[in-house]
């Protein structure tokens, strides 16, 4: 199959014409029904083989559920909204366009002839797939910096062209592109020509991807870009743009370093003749990865005087390039699959970061993860990496504890998607472990180089699935190259959800010289799973460190593990630590008859778990103050806050203090420093916790209380300068209050900053001195009621106020790189207010969080708001939200409001019997943007249901007035559910039975039925005349062609085509007959 | 005699004469003049007049003191010419001579009998030359010098005059006062700014203590948030100048270096070697062979079919 389009865009009234070309070799007989993706565009006319081809256009997921329907709860929801995504999924032959081979070449196609389909199209103003940034100033369109680019949530290339939207149907692309001379025209593939139109006044850029690709992996970015060809690599071309050339050349000065990495590691080269990086405003995502192309955000470019940035922008473009190889050059067969592509994609990612940041930061990276995801499941339940579909039931859903589906990608919350990525790759990592690092790239070389032989073939030679990885196929693949069997890891981690939480605690028994340990594991709770299997344990004795494996069974809890060292701590030796290094240690603190000093379980996160182990607080000491690795440094850091006594403030202060310690461990060190600082407030001498060092560190020698002339060269030390004020603001005094102390050495590094003679520019510097001072905000003493004035402003609070405003006043003169410091303000704003030392009020944040601000300033300001509506109970400000969600030119804005408001609800199930919040009107205004409102982006309809689910649960909404009785019994069972809507329709309901006893593909065609016929209504014929008979006769055929749709994968051929461009006239198509007929049905059920 | 300088004083003086406070070198100086408007008035009383504007006597008064002035700064100049330092009677006589005063004259006039006489000027000391900045000790003869020659000028006029107070050259206090400066400078634009336009304030019923500058959405709100400002661009100048090379030099323009060639060389050899750019980049951009940086080509005839 091949497909080409033509595009014509005109920016102001941004719309779009175009034209697909497919060209589809049938290999059944009497294909004469093809189904194809489409959202949201007008379709003029079909054309197959040069006839006129009725069609119809049904997108059950406009609507999830009807108008008439008054059911509110989220079960039903689920299940509708999951039966109308499978039945337009092109991975079981669906979709949304569904087009009449003609009859007369019905006979051809059984001869199994090529066909080819020819669809008109436009999208006038899209609200999904593509995204039309114009500013509106004076001047032309590339003065402006108008810009679109298409975006989307996993497969929704159907948002702006007709097409297979699936990841597994491959096809070569030709691709043309129209556009405004002052334009360019970025879209995968390799640039042939651009060629003038002939007026002259517009471009036409011809791209040819000679690779099969997957509809999903097409993008398109259009722009008055600025074109950068990097100098290291030439067939790699960057774009931004206007006036940002300068950012682009520095922030991808190393974008060659990462392609080295990645092209060495995997023995292969980059598949794609060219790669594209296109950095756009008012991105979707920070990173998006198409075929030779990547959408980055253009919030990523930076200048070389910023430091904070560097780092995550390169990790950006790792992550951008991994999914290169993995993810739009090798594919994935079907979405139970999509953990392979994520897993390898961030393993790589992994590796990259391990070599260019660091053993220590990419351990620590893979600490925060598994925590992340423990703490996720822990929470939420369970993430599944390939689910299995096996039976229609809904009790045979792999995820019950979930209020979404995880079939579909659309129907996964944002948060558990990407909680699946960050687990798919440490499950890569454990495999690493289960078969070394050199077999696994090894398996990706395999991989790669099958898909790169196998894309170089016509498609007849039935090559091209080598280019579809799938969980089998990997897995085969890996116990062919190491003849490992890695079946029970895969069966631990990837078929079943959940992680492992493990209790660990340990005696010393003397006389046998052994150590006890006892290892509990709490699998009954939620998110948890049990463990069998080998588990690493470290012990370090006087004697060295020893490795110990102990096999966790079924029922044995205990493990004896022999001691190699007698306790003999007078006699003066060195000790022997894990990587060889032999140091002196004051072993004072020991207990005397033991020679144990800490002890590790999983030291190196082989396992997904979660280890609540005991031991001393001395112990912790030393694990912190001598084991190397980072990891455990963290560790012994996390217990030491339930240890507030001298020996762990000394403890932390000398790590604190030593230059070689990684510097996020110093970092971390701060905060706990902190904590037990205010643990042990009556009884802690000397100056506040890190003021001294602080001191001794950044100040002036001559006058300590004046901090030296900024200079950020080394790294550390800006980190810790930067972290170290912050933590320090969290102190407390016995009455509880941030110590004066404090306040005025935050107040005074804030008055002595002095950056004229730095490199670097120290905005996140200032902004965390902002930070701080929030941090040292804490209740006012409030008299009952009082109105807040500017007259009885607590003094230290008028100091940090006038220090706030200033800087916000000043970031309107001087703009801060990322405007980081009218994020702090505006934090710092909240806190004051939150605390009832200035009257609570959101104005000043709304019109900080209104369209035309820098995003992290709105995002910023929506967080204040978002608090203020809990804190406040305000249903006028929810209501500003919500209006904010429905009209927001932004995307990210809108899912970010709905994350936000998820993260931070304004009442949740338990309060809403009390909340003024809860009515009825806010459920039918939810309902409704679930519904229907968000159908233009898969994303922020399920951040809607996340946050229905949130305010109202699974159950009908309390505040809702009682439905008859027989309705609620009705949801209980999940079957019953169903019936309600499909009252009308008996015969529907017959149908889909019928279908259920003999097809094995039930599951798909069970709701496939049960949407075609509760969308019957909204069917709308391309021509009036031929309505009833296309309907009639797909009933008929239901069965029949469900056969067939289970074949199109294996036997659908492709080819390329050779055909010319064509330019269309725009106004061409508005007085076609059937331009009023295919489009926007749910309105339409009048 | 009236010493030249002391009559410029003089001049400068009724400039600035409407002073209420005079020094005593000023007193001086008008006391001098008092009395010579006494001597014109009864010049002019003697010859006959019984009034005058009070103009003319003052342009009298002027005209008579330059003469005398003259006849000053005549005799000195006589005396100094054969290297004495106090005029002498035959100086006085030499200059009026030369000034083309019949000397005879003189007595006779000074004889006459219808004279009028008038009082002596009151005594006033006159005027200790300020010394314009006491510097060092100044210098006496030294042995082989007589006395009588001048004395030495102020020792400002040839030592090293230290005309500036002791700088503050603590650290702290530097340190202190940059801090306060900047603090205040940013205070008060800020305040300016905030009175200027559209504010916003935390408090509703006080509107001035905490002025907030109103936030204005911008058309394309990232430009100023990523690009740094023109400020910290030239600080980065200042602290590093060889950083700020790589963005200056073009190479995204094929026509520059299609069609001009000797120029990108040029640019080329201009671009410091030791930078963050790779010397191999410079020769190898005319090969650089990006499908977006060919020509975009006309439309093809046929296509008008």
């Amino acid at each position: 199959m091949n497909r080409k389009k033509d595009k014509g865009f005109e920016s102001p009234r941004k719309s779009v014409i175009g034209y697909v070309e497919l060209t589809i070799f049938p290999t059944v007989v009497n294909l004469n029904r093809i189904k194809l993706n489409s959202k949201q565009c007008r379709i003029y006319r079909v054309r197959v083989n040069d006839l006129e081809a009725p069609f119809i256009y049904n997108d059950p997921t406009l609507e999830v559920c009807h108008h008439e329907s008054k059911q509110r709860n989220l079960n039903y929801f689920s299940s509708a909204y999951t039966a109308a995504v499978t039945a337009v999924d092109p991975d079981a032959g669906n979709g949304e366009l569904c087009i009449k081979v003609p009859s007369e070449l019905w006979k051809q196609g059984d001869e199994m002839k090529v066909l080819k389909v020819y669809i008109e199209f436009s999208l006038d103003q899209p609200k999904g797939g593509l995204h039309f940034v114009v500013p509106n100033v004076e001047g032309s369109m590339a003065e402006r910096g108008a810009h679109i680019f298409s975006f989307g949530n996993q497969n929704s290339t159907r948002f702006w062209f007709p097409c297979v939207d699936s990841y597994s149907e491959l096809c070569t692309w030709k691709l043309e592109f129209t556009v405004d001379a002052s334009m360019v025209a970025v879209s995968c593939g390799d640039l042939l020509e651009t060629v003038y139109t002939h007026d002259m006044r517009k471009k036409t850029f011809h791209y040819m991807l000679p690779i099969p690709t997957a509809a999903p992996n097409i993008s398109l970015a259009v722009g008055p870009f600025e074109i950068l060809v990097d100098p290291y690599m030439h067939e790699v071309t960057h774009f931004c743009l206007p006036q940002l050339l300068p950012l682009l050349k520095h922030s991808m000065s190393f974008l060659h370093e990462i392609f080295e990495f990645y092209e060495e590691i995997l023995t292969c080269r980059y598949p794609y003749a060219c790669f594209k990086t296109v950095f756009v405003d008012e991105a979707y995502m920070q990173v998006s990865a198409y075929a030779s192309m990547s959408i980055f955000s253009t919030n990523l470019l930076h200048s070389a005087m910023i430091i904070d940035q560097t780092p995550l922008t390169r990790r950006c473009l790792a992550q951008a390039l991994a999914q290169q190889f993995f993810g739009c050059f090798i594919s994935r067969m079907s979405w139970a699959d999509e953990w392979v592509l994520k897993g390898i994609s961030g393993y790589i990612y992994g590796l990259y970061l391990k070599k260019t940041f660091g053993v220590n930061e990419y351990r620590h990276w893979i600490k925060e993860e598994l925590d992340k995801i423990v703490e996720y499941e822990l929470k939420m339940g369970g993430v599944l990496l390939h689910p299995t579909f096996c039976g229609v039931k809904e009790k045979d859903n792999p995820t019950p504890h979930l209020h979404f589906s995880i079939k579909h990608p659309h129907t996964l919350s944002w948060e558990y998607y990407k909680m699946f990525q960050c687990k798919a790759h440490l499950v890569m990592r454990l495999i690493e472990n289960r078969i070394s690092m050199e077999f696994m790239l090894q398996v990706f070389n395999k991989l790669l180089s099958l898909a790169s032989t196998a894309s170089s073939q016509k498609y007849q030679s039935h090559m091209w699935s080598q280019m579809l990885v799938s969980t089998s196929s990997f897995l085969k693949s890996i116990s062919n190259v190491s003849g490992k069997d890695i079946g029970p890891l895969i069966k631990q981690w990837v078929d079943q959800s959940a992680v492992v939480k493990f209790y660990g605690s340990f005696a010393f028994n003397r006389k046998r010289n052994v150590l006890e340990l006892e290892i509990r594991q709490d699998y009954t709770s939620s998110g948890t799973q049990k463990y069998v299997g080998p588990i690493k344990v470290t012990v370090q004795e006087l004697d060295g460190s020893f490795n110990h494996t102990l096999q966790i069974e079924e029922n044995s809890l205990k493990h004896d593990i022999p001691c190699h060292s007698k306790s003999r701590r007078n006699k003066k030796k060195k000790i022997p630590l894990m990587n060889g290094e032999e140091v002196d240690m004051d072993l004072s603190a020991m207990d005397a008859d033991s020679p144990l000093l800490w002890i590790r379980i999983d030291p190196d996160m082989s396992i997904l778990r979660k280890v609540e182990f005991e031991q001393a607080d001395f112990m912790w000491q030393y694990q912190l103050r001598y084991e190397r690795d980072v990891v455990a440094q963290v560790e012994a850091i996390s217990a030491l806050e339930r240890y507030p006594t001298p020996a762990s403030r000394l403890a932390l202060t000398d790590i604190l203090e030593q230059e070689q310690c990684f510097y996020r461990v110093r970092i971390q060190a701060c905060f706990c420093l902190a904590k037990i600082a205010n643990a042990m407030v009556s009884t802690w001498t000397g100056p506040p916790a890190m003021k001294s060092l602080f001191t001794r560190m950044f100040c002036c020698k001559t006058c300590p209380n004046i901090v030296k002339t900024n200079n950020f060269i080394n790294f550390q030390s800006y980190f810790l300068q930067k972290t170290m004020p912050v933590a320090m603001a969290l102190l407390r005094d016995v009455q509880n209050l941030c110590p004066k102390e404090v306040l005025n050495f935050i107040l005074d590094l804030i008055k002595y900053n002095d950056n004229r003679k730095n490199k670097f520019s120290d905005n996140y510097y200032r902004a965390e001195l902002i930070d701080a001072l929030t941090n040292s905000l804490t209740p006012a003493i409030s008299i009952s009621n009082e109105v807040r004035t500017v007259d009885n402003l607590n003094a230290d609070v008028r100091l940090i106020l006038e220090e706030i405003t200033r800087f916000l006043n000043m970031e309107k003169l001087l703009p801060s790189y990322r405007n980081t410091i009218t994020v702090s303000c505006l934090r710092a704003v909240r806190m004051l207010q939150k605390n009832g030392h200035i009257p609570s009020d959101p104005g000043l944040f709304k019109s900080y969080a209104e369209y035309g601000h820098f995003v992290d300033v709105r995002v910023a300001a929506l967080e204040a708001v978002v608090d203020y509506t809990r804190v406040d109970r305000s249903s006028e400000d929810l209501q500003w939200l919500l209006d904010m969600v429905h009209n927001d030119p932004t995307h990210y804005i809108r899912h970010k409001i709905l994350s936000m408001l998820c993260k931070n609800p304004p009442f949740t199930k338990a309060e809403a019997a009390d909340s003024s919040l809860c009515n009825e009107a806010l459920v039918d205004q939810l309902w409704k943007l679930m519904n229907s409102g968000t159908s233009q982006d898969w994303r922020l309809r399920c951040d809607a249901v996340n946050l229905y689910y949130t305010l109202f649960g699974l159950m009908r909404p309390s505040c809702l007035p009682l439905p008859e009785l027989g309705l609620v019994l009705n949801l209980k069972e999940k079957k019953a559910v169903l019936n309600p809507t499909i009252k009308p329709e008996s015969g529907g309901r017959f149908e889909s039975r019928s279908d259920e006893e003999d097809i094995d593909m039930d599951t798909v065609h069970d709701s496939q039925a049960f949407i075609y016929h509760q969308l019957n209504m909204l069917e709308r014929p391309s021509t009036p005349g031929e309505s009833p008979h296309q309907h009639h006769h797909h009933h008929h055929e239901h069965k029949k062609k469900k056969k067939k749709h289970k074949h199109k994968h294996k036997h659908k051929h492709k080819h390329e085509s050779k055909d010319k461009e064509k330019e269309r006239d725009a106004r061409g198509f508005s007085n076609s007959p059937a331009s009023g007929h295919s489009l926007r049905s749910p309105s339409l059920s009048d | 005699m009236a010493d030249p300088a002391v009559v410029s004083g003089s001049l400068n003086s009724r400039s600035g004469g409407s002073k209420a406070v005079a020094g005593p070198a000023e007193n001086y100086v008008l006391a001098r003049r008092r009395t010579l408007q006494v001597v014109v008035s009864s010049l002019l009383t003697e010859n006959g007049y019984e009034s005058a504007e009070k103009a003319a006597v003052e342009s009298l008064t002027e005209m008579m003191q330059s003469y005398i002035t003259e006849i000053g700064r005549c005799a000195k100049a006589y005396c100094e010419h054969t290297a004495r330092i106090t005029p002498t009677l035959p100086d006085v006589v030499v200059t009026l001579i030369e000034m083309g005063f019949n000397v005879d004259t003189l007595p006779v006039y000074a004889k006459r009998s219808q004279r009028m006489v008038i009082t002596a000027p009151p005594i006033t000391n006159a005027p200790v030359v300020a010394k314009a900045l006491s510097t060092g000790q100044k210098r006496s003869h030294p042995s082989h010098i007589p006395s009588y020659f001048p004395e030495f000028p102020d020792p400002h006029t040839y030592i090293k005059t230290p005309t500036f107070r002791e700088p503050v050259s603590e650290y702290q206090v530097v340190r202190e006062k940059a801090a306060s400066q900047r603090r205040d400078v940013e205070r008060a634009l800020t305040r300016f700014m905030a009175k200027t336009g559209e504010t916003q304030s935390l408090f509703k019923d006080d509107l001035t203590t905490f002025p907030l500058i109103a936030p204005r959405p911008s058309t394309i709100p990232y430009l100023s948030a990523l690009l740094p400002s023109e400020l910290e661009l030239q600080a980065l100048e200042e602290t590093d100048s060889s950083e700020q090379d790589d963005q200056t030099d073009s190479e995204n323009n094929p026509n520059n270096i299609v069609s001009d060639d000797p120029g990108a060389d040029k640019e080329n050899s201009v671009l410091p070697s030791g930078g963050v750019v790779p010397t191999v980049k410079s020769s190898e951009e005319n090969v650089i062979d990006n499908p977006y940086l060919r020509p975009v080509k006309k439309p093809k005839v046929r296509r008008k079919k």
